[in-house]
């Protein structure tokens, strides 16, 4: 089916972000990434490439789990392709959450070509509070405004 | 579409600049208040893309709280303050950015 609308269908560029348990061993994060990587390829799909960034703190509990391993998969494809990605990975317990995005209309293929799988170590450091010291605030903004709802940081 | 509304402002160098005149009472009071012209930075920086899976950049546009900064405090043009607030959405649904901080 999708060969014969291959033709005149745009390729487009998109990218998933999927969070998984941050329990799970490499090879299981090997498989789930197979897994998603044949389907890609399977409909018609070119997949590019693998980013995972790693066990990192989420800033909200994500299935009850303090910590997610997050995964970015970058390919080119049809609307059709990521509705059946997004399918599978709805069915795979392993997977907590996913998000996917165009990155833009009608590209050329032969120009993307697959790439290296990339690892990044993830986060580091725990129990690290969200802002706190480390965020700058606006400078200009010192109590002049009377009007803001409490924006004054 | 966001150089008109670069051009539409007025730049206000602040007195400060010219250093000279001191004597209406404090340096940078000019009518209520004072003025720092904020530039929306993504304007003025052409490489800087709003980009939901950048937690440090997007750390800038939303409170300790939580809560999206407007634009009046941010400064940023109104095309990029609402790529800015999808973002913030987005990274939200990924547990990049909290949807909120309680206080503690």
């Amino acid at each position: 089916m999708a060969e014969a609308k291959n033709a005149t269908a745009k390729v487009r560029e998109y990218e998933t972000v999927f969070l998984v348990k941050p329990d799970l061993t490499d090879e299981n994060v090997d498989k789930v990434k197979d897994k998603v990587r044949t389907i890609i390829n399977r409909d018609g799909g070119k997949f590019l490439r693998f980013t995972i960034w790693g066990k990192k703190k989420t800033m909200y509990p994500v299935a009850k789990q303090p910590r997610a391993i997050y995964i970015h998969a970058h390919y080119l494809g049809g609307s059709a392709m990521v509705a059946e990605v997004e399918r599978n990975l709805r069915n795979l317990d392993e997977v907590s959450r996913f998000m996917s995005k165009r990155l833009a209309d009608d590209v050329n293929a032969e120009a993307h070509q697959p790439q290296e799988d990339l690892k990044l170590s993830g986060d580091v450091d725990d129990n690290k509070p969200f802002g706190g010291a480390e965020r700058e605030g606006f400078g200009g903004f010192d109590g002049d405004m009377d009007d803001d709802g409490g924006y004054g940081v | 579409m966001s150089t008109m509304t670069d051009k539409k402002r007025p730049v206000k160098k602040d007195s400060r600049d010219n250093g000279g005149d001191d004597m209406e009472g404090g340096d940078e009071k000019r009518g209520r208040g004072f003025v720092r012209r904020k530039v929306c930075r993504f304007c003025a920086d052409k490489n800087a893309k709003v980009d939901y899976k950048d937690q440090s950049t997007l750390k800038y546009f939303v409170t300790e709280r939580g809560k999206i900064i407007p634009r009046r405090i941010s400064g940023n043009c109104a095309l990029h303050q609402r790529a800015v607030a999808k973002a913030v959405k987005q990274a939200r649904g990924l547990a990049l950015i909290p949807y909120l901080v309680l206080a503690s």
